[in-house]
């Protein structure tokens, strides 16, 4: 059996096992409602293109964000609980691979939460959706996508190597989202707090989709390079990372509970 | 020719006790133990709850690294070496934990192969075959979270075997059990050791250890306290040692609990 079978079956059994969790389903649906009626008050009397970038695109990028990054540390979390991450880190396969399909699994169940978003935005609030260049929108959102899964690799390595994978997974919801400027603008915090903005690739993902709805917010290359250099280094990261855990995690014995 | 060899392994586990100023302190969990299994055999390795052997179980399977010493399966170092062993073994341990509940027996099985890479033809074969060998071929498409924990444990025992395994590690495989689960499971244990598998077993199960074991370890606190065939390990029972009400007939539990309890001539 081939590498991509073992990624095609991971993501598909990850599919299976997540959708039958009640707290998913509810992240799912209903998160993106909550999310959607948060974000439409704060800009109820703000512009158009306010609307869809941050009230639209905002509430989905930030469920997007809570579904694939909550499942993903969660997964971790549930493997080590249930005895299996033991399991499939000890198999033949790569574990890389495993992963992968995991949080392709979730990336696809996640872009569910997204579409709903829109969905509830339009339909709540009634805003037209102006989107200035709809084939750039569409590549920017595959690129965010693309800087998500990054992301989620990275912090499940890093949650691989310990036990208090609830508390990591808490504490980085919310702040990540305000961070990476998923429902303000980063240039209305600190200094500062800007110069760890620029870290993450999900923060030049988010303003890339932004200048597809307005083209005026920022530019295109200035977004666009940072965001290919963002996603390189991380990936970089998360490979030198694999190599860490890959020893670590035999050392310190964290694969699972006993 | 040994398949297993252990040559005074040692791993140690740091921890950190107190809630703020965190101390840390080392737990010497094996303490240099010895021992090798060769092709073919039952292996018996026992002791009380903490004694060593799942983490000793665990270095074998190449999901801990050990601290020191020699940690060898089929002539490959378990840390280190890990691809050159992993598609030749397996393990299976106890309790109903180690797989995906939400998921049928089936499409466990299934996947568990996927991930020892076997082609679909003959993974679907495996699976059918494993499902016939643990009794759950009609209730293969249900969820394993609606099993009891006999059924469960038949699963875990399935996964196991799915490989095919050269070496087959079980970390007290029949916890749980009702007496009719324990013995068709002892048949499965003899039957793939028939076929070449050789077995590592750990257990509580005195009983089923001098049945099932050619030879035995029995561990405490992390050090080897003996090794040898369960019928020598009796033999070591002094009748003076032994209680008078089993004088006659001396059981490997008589041999354990005094060597345990610190019989030092046994």
């Amino acid at each position: 059996m081939k590498s991509s079978s073992v990624l095609l079956t991971s993501m598909l059994v990850q599919m299976k096992q997540t959708f039958s969790r009640n707290m998913f389903k509810f992240t799912l649906f209903v998160g993106p409602f909550l999310t959607t009626i948060i974000l439409g008050e704060m800009y109820r009397h703000s512009t158009a293109d306010n609307f869809v970038a941050y009230v639209v695109l905002g509430s989905g990028l930030w469920s997007l964000w809570n579904c694939i990054a909550f499942s993903s540390a969660g997964d971790i979390h549930r493997e080590r609980y249930s005895n299996t991450l033991s399991i499939i880190f000890s198999a033949p396969a790569d574990f890389r691979l495993i992963l992968l399909g995991k949080i392709f699994g979730n990336t696809v169940l996640s872009m569910g939460s997204f579409f709903l978003s829109i969905f509830y935005a339009t339909l709540l609030y009634r805003h037209p959706i102006i989107v200035n260049n709809w084939p750039l929108l569409i590549a920017a959102l595959a690129l965010a996508i693309v800087a998500f899964i990054i992301m989620s690799i990275f912090i499940a390595y890093l949650l691989t190597l310990s036990r208090k994978t609830t508390i990591y997974m808490n504490c980085l919801e919310i702040p990540f989202a305000l961070i990476c400027g998923f429902v303000f603008p980063i240039e209305n915090l600190p200094q500062g707090v800007q110069y760890f903005s620029w870290i993450f690739p999900p923060t030049w993902a988010v303003r890339l989709l932004r200048y597809s709805v307005t083209e005026t917010a920022y530019g295109f290359w200035e977004n666009f390079i940072p965001l290919v250099i963002t996603m390189a280094v991380f990936a970089v990261l998360a490979a030198w990372l694999y190599r860490i855990i890959f020893r670590q995690s035999k050392i310190l014995g964290t694969l699972d509970m006993a | 020719m040994s398949v297993i060899e252990v040559k005074d392994l040692v791993r140690d586990y740091v921890i950190g006790e107190g809630l703020f100023n965190k101390k840390k302190k080392v737990v010497h969990a094996v303490k240099g133990i010895s021992f090798s299994v060769e092709k073919g055999e039952i292996f018996g390795l026992l002791g009380q709850n903490g004694a060593g052997k799942t983490t000793t179980i665990k270095m074998l399977i190449t999901m801990l690294a050990p601290t020191s010493g020699i940690c060898k399966v089929l002539g490959y170092d378990t840390f280190g070496q890990e691809k050159m062993i992993r598609n030749r073994i397996n393990f299976v341990f106890g309790g109903e934990y180690g797989l995906y509940r939400r998921l049928s027996a089936r499409d466990n099985l299934k996947y568990f192969a996927n991930l020892y890479k076997m082609p679909r033809k003959e993974r679907d074969e495996r699976v059918e075959e494993l499902l016939a060998l643990v009794g759950l071929t009609d209730r293969a498409d249900t969820r394993v979270e609606t099993f009891s924990k006999g059924m469960t444990q038949r699963v875990q025992i399935a996964r196991g075997l799915i490989n095919s395994p050269e070496v087959l590690f079980m970390d007290e495989p029949t916890i749980g059990l009702d007496p009719l689960g324990a013995e068709m499971l002892r048949e499965t244990i003899l039957e793939v050791n028939s076929k070449g598998t050789t077995v590592l077993l750990t257990t509580h199960n005195m009983y089923e250890a001098d049945e099932l074991c050619g030879r035995i370890a029995i561990i405490k606190e992390g050090e080897l306290l003996a090794l040898d065939t369960p019928a020598a390990i009796k033999g070591r029972l002094t009748p003076r040692k032994a209680k008078p009400a089993v004088q006659e007939e001396i059981t490997l539990e008589d041999a354990y609990i005094q060597l345990v309890k610190g019989g030092d001539d046994a």
